[in-house]
C-alpha cells in the first residue's frame, strides 16, 4: 500500500536563528528525492527537525505520513509510524549494542544476528563492528554503513539520509546506492536522500532533485536537473533575500 | 580484677566480636603477629564520620558486635550464577567465609597456594603497610590466610581463572595475593557472593612484573544487607599492564577503595569503577593511583548510577611524584541520578610533584545524555526502554574487556538487576 510523506511550510529555528524557512515537499513511498543545495542551506536541519532532535525547534508548519501529523509526536513515535533518519554523523551510544537497540526498537530477534550480518554483507561492512558499541571504535565510514544495516532492519517508509555519501569510497557508495536502491522495490521505501556531492545522483536513479537554498526549495525537477547542476553548480538557484 | 581490666581495653559494644576474634586469633599459628594488629585495632578504634575518609558512611547504623569471626568455614552450595561463571573458567579457586577450601585444579604456568604470612607485597607487613586503614588492620589480624595465585614468568594463561569468594557467616575476612611473573598473562575474576547481614572484609594485592599484563575484573553481588570493605592495591613494574573492572551491586554500605602504584617506566593501570544504587545503600569508592615511574600512564573511568534513595561518593587521587617524567593520567567519573531522592559526590584530587605531565579530571553529576537518548528514540526505541538500554550500558562498558562468554553472562546479570530498580528520570 502507497503511503505518502508531505511536508509543508516547515519553519525551523537553530539556536535562535532561522534556518528553515517554509519548506515544502511531497513524496510517496517506492520514490527517490533527492535534495541537494550548498552548504548552510538547511539540508542537516532538515533531518534533524522531521526526526524530532532536541537542539532543533519547529516555528510552524506540518510533516505528515498520510494523515498522521508527526510534529505532535516524539521521535519514538514518528520513528514507528515510519520514518528513519540515517545520520551525517552517527553518534556515538557507549554500551549500547546494535542488536539491543534493534530489537528494543521492535524489530523481531528471530535470526537477528543473521540477518544483521546479512545486512552488513550487503553495504562491505566487516559484521564483527556490529558486536562493538553502537558506532563507538568505528571509522567514518563504517558508521555510515552500519546505519545502513539498522535501516535494513527497520524498514521504514520513509528513510532520510543525511550525508550518507560523505566519508565513503566509490565502491562503499556504491554498495550503498545499490541497498538503498533495492530497498524500494524490496518494501517499498520512500528514500530522501540529502547531498550536496553529485556522485550519489549517479547511482541512485532519482525520481525528484529538489535544490534547497536559503532554508526553501528553489527548484524541483527530473534527473535533467542535476545535469545543470554539473554544467552551472548551484549559481543559477541561488536566491537573494529580498 | 580481671574482668575490669579487660573492658576498660574493650567497649562493651565491641564484647561478642571481640571475643570472636581473640579466639580465632589465639587458635592460629602466628598468633603473635595477628595480635599485634588486633591490638593496632583496638588502639584506633572504630572509625566515625568525623574521619573525613568515613564521613559518608551510615556508620550509625554499624555495630560491630552482630558479627562473629567464624574459626572455620560453613558450607554451602554455589548459586546459579556461581556455578555458570564456574564453568566458562580455566581454574576455579574457592574461599568460603575467608578460608580458601580449594585451590582448584592444576592448570600449566599457574600456583595456587595457601599462606600463613603476615607480609604485604609492598614489601612491609599488612599491618604497617595498611596502619591507617581499621577494615585493613582487622583484615591482617582476622584472615585466616593469604591465597596466593602465582602466574609463571612468560605464561599466556588462556582461560580465566575465578575466585569465588561466598560468606555464609557473619564475618569473612579474606586476603588474596595474585603475582604475575615477567612477560606473563591472564584475566581473573574476583567473585563476592553472600554476605546476608554480614561484615565482608576482602584485601587483595596485584603484583605485575615487568611487561606482564593482568585483566583483571571485581565482581562483587553481595546481600544488601551487607557491610563491604574492600582494598585492592595494584603494584605495577616496567611496562607491565593492570586492567582492572570493578562492578559493585550489592550491600547496604559498599566500601570499595582501589589503588595503583606505576612503579616502572611505561607502566599502565586501566581501571573502571562502576555502581549501581537502590534502596538506601551507599556506595563509597576510592582509588589512589601513585605514579612513580617515567611515562607510567593510568586512566581511570568511574561510572555509577544511584536509584531510590540510595547514595554514592567517589573519591580520586591522582599523585605524581618527582621524577615521574612524561606520565599521563586521566580520571574520569559520571554519576547518573535516577531518582530526585539519590544522591552522588564527586571528589577528585590532583597531586603533582613533577611539571613534565599530563593530567586531566573531569567530572558530572546529572541525567542520561539527552542526545545519546535521542538517537535511540528515532530508530524507534521507547524512552524508558532507551533509558534501560543506557543504563546498563555503564555497565556493559566497564565489562568490554572482559572474554565475550564471560561479559555476557556478566551482563545478564547484571540486567536481571536492574530490572528491578525503579527509575525516575526528572
Amino acid at each position: 500500500m502507497t503511503s505518502t510523506l508531505t511536508i509543508e511550510g516547515l519553519r525551523v529555528e537553530v539556536a535562535g536563528k532561522e534556518v528553515l524557512k517554509g519548506f515544502d515537499l511531497f513524496m510517496s513511498t517506492g520514490e527517490v528525492h533527492v535534495i541537494m543545495g550548498p552548504n548552510g542551506s538547511g539540508k542537516s536541519t532538515l533531518a534533524h527537525a522531521l526526526t524530532g532532535h532536541p537542539g532543533y525547534t519547529v516555528l510552524s508548519g506540518s510533516v505528515r505520513i498520510d494523515d498522521v501529523e508527526l510534529l505532535n509526536l516524539s521521535p519514538t513515535e514518528r520513528a514507528r509510524h515510519g520514518l528513519l533518519l540515517a545520520m551525517q554523523q552517527p553518534l556515538e551510544v557507549p554500551g549500547v549494542r546494535p542488536f539491543d537497540l534493534l530489537v528494543a526498537a521492535g524489530v523481531d530477534p528471530t535470526n537477528l544476528r543473521q540477518r544483521m550480518r546479512d545486512e552488513a554483507d550487503r553495504v562491505e561492512l566487516r559484521p564483527e563492528v556490529l558486536d562493538r558499541f553502537v558506532n563507538v571504535d568505528l571509522s567514518g565510514g563504517e558508521r555510515k554503513r552500519a546505519e545502513i544495516v539498522q535501516f535494513g532492519l527497520l524498514r521504514p517508509k520513509f528513510a532520510v539520509l543525511d550525508e550518507i555519501d560523505s566519508g565513503l569510497d566509490v565502491d562503499a557508495l556504491g554498495a550503498v546506492a545499490r541497498r538503498l536502491s533495492l530497498a524500494s522495490s524490496e518494501w517499498e521505501c520512500g528514500i530522501l536522500a540529502i547531498t550536496h556531492f553529485k556522485r550519489l545522483l549517479q547511482e541512485l536513479t532519482p525520481t525528484r532533485i529538489h535544490v534547497l537554498s536559503e532554508g526553501r526549495v528553489v527548484a524541483s525537477g527530473g534527473p535533467e536537473l542535476s545535469e545543470i547542476l554539473e554544467r552551472d553548480g548551484y549559481e543559477p538557484f541561488r536566491v537573494t533575500s529580498a | 580484677m580481671k574482668g575490669a581490666q579487660y573492658t576498660a581495653w574493650v567497649p562493651i559494644s565491641m564484647k561478642i566480636f571481640a571475643d570472636s576474634a581473640t579466639a580465632f586469633i589465639a587458635e592460629r599459628p602466628d598468633a603473635a603477629t595477628r595480635q599485634r594488629a588486633w591490638a593496632a585495632f583496638e588502639a584506633a578504634g572504630l572509625p566515625t564520620t568525623n574521619d573525613e575518609v568515613w564521613r559518608y558512611a551510615p556508620l550509625k547504623d554499624f555495630v560491630l558486635d552482630r558479627f562473629d569471626v567464624p574459626g572455620e568455614p560453613t558450607t554451602r552450595s554455589d548459586s546459579a550464577f556461581a556455578a555458570q561463571l564456574c564453568e566458562r573458567a580455566g581454574l576455579v579457586v574457592r574461599v568460603v567465609d575467608g578460608f580458601c577450601v580449594s585451590t582448584g585444579a592444576a592448570l600449566e604456568g599457574v600456583e595456587v597456594a595457601v599462606v600463613e604470612s603476615s607480609q604485604s607485597l609492598a614489601g612491609t607487613s599488612f599491618t604497617e603497610r595498611y596502619e591507617s586503614d581499621t577494615f585493613a588492620v582487622l583484615n591482617a589480624a582476622l584472615a585466616p590466610a593469604t591465597t596466593v595465585i602465582r602466574v609463571g614468568a612468560g605464561v599466556n594463561v588462556e582461560e580465566p581463572i575465578v575466585v569465588l569468594n561466598v560468606s555464609n557467616s557473619t564475618a569473612s575476612f579474606s586476603r588474596t595475593q595474585i603475582e604475575l611473573g615477567r612477560g606473563a598473562s591472564a584475566t581473573i575474576v574476583e567473585y563476592f557472593e553472600g554476605g546476608a547481614d554480614a561484615l565482608v572484609v576482602p584485601l587483595s594485592e596485584y603484583l605485575l612484573g615487568d611487561n606482564a599484563s593482568l585483566q583483571l575484573i571485581t565482581y562483587q553481588r553481595l546481600d544488601q544487607s551487607a557491610w563491604h570493605v574492600a582494598r585492592t592495591t595494584g603494584f605495577v613494574s616496567r611496562d607491565a599492564r593492570l586492567r582492572q573492572a570493578v562492578v559493585g551491586i550489592g550491600a547496604h554500605y559498599n566500601r570499595s577503595r582501589n589503588d595503583a602504584e606505576m612503579r616502572g617506566a611505561g607502566s599502565e593501570n586501566e581501571l573502571r569503577t562502576t555502581f549501581l544504587g537502590s534502596g538506601d545503600q551507599v556506595h563509597d569508592f576510592r582509588t589512589h593511583q601513585m605514579h612513580t615511574g617515567a611515562r607510567s600512564r593510568s586512566t581511570l573511568l568511574s561510572k555509577g548510577a544511584v536509584a531510590d534513595q540510595s547514595r554514592s561518593v567517589y573519591t580520586g587521587l591522582i599523585e605524581i611524584e618527582k621524577g615521574a617524567k612524561r606520565t599521563d593520567a586521566r580520571q574520569t567519573n559520571h554519576n547518573l541520578l535516577l531518582s530526585p531522592q539519590a544522591h552522588a559526590d564527586s571528589v577528585p584530587n590532583l597531586d603533582i610533584r613533577e611539571n613534565d605531565v599530563m593530567c586531566a579530571h573531569a567530572s558530572s553529576v546529572g541525567p542520561l545524555d539527552e542526545l545519546q537518548r535521542w538517537y535511540l528514540e528515532s530508530r524507534g526505541v521507547g524512552r524508558e526502554d532507551a533509558e534501560r538500554l543506557m543504563i546498563q550500558g555503564f555497565f556493559y562498558e566497564m565489562l568490554a574487556n572482559l572474554p565475550p562468554e564471560l561479559a555476557e553472562l556478566v551482563e545478564r546479570d547484571v540486567t536481571s538487576v536492574l530490572a528491578t530498580v525503579n527509575v525516575v528520570t526528572p
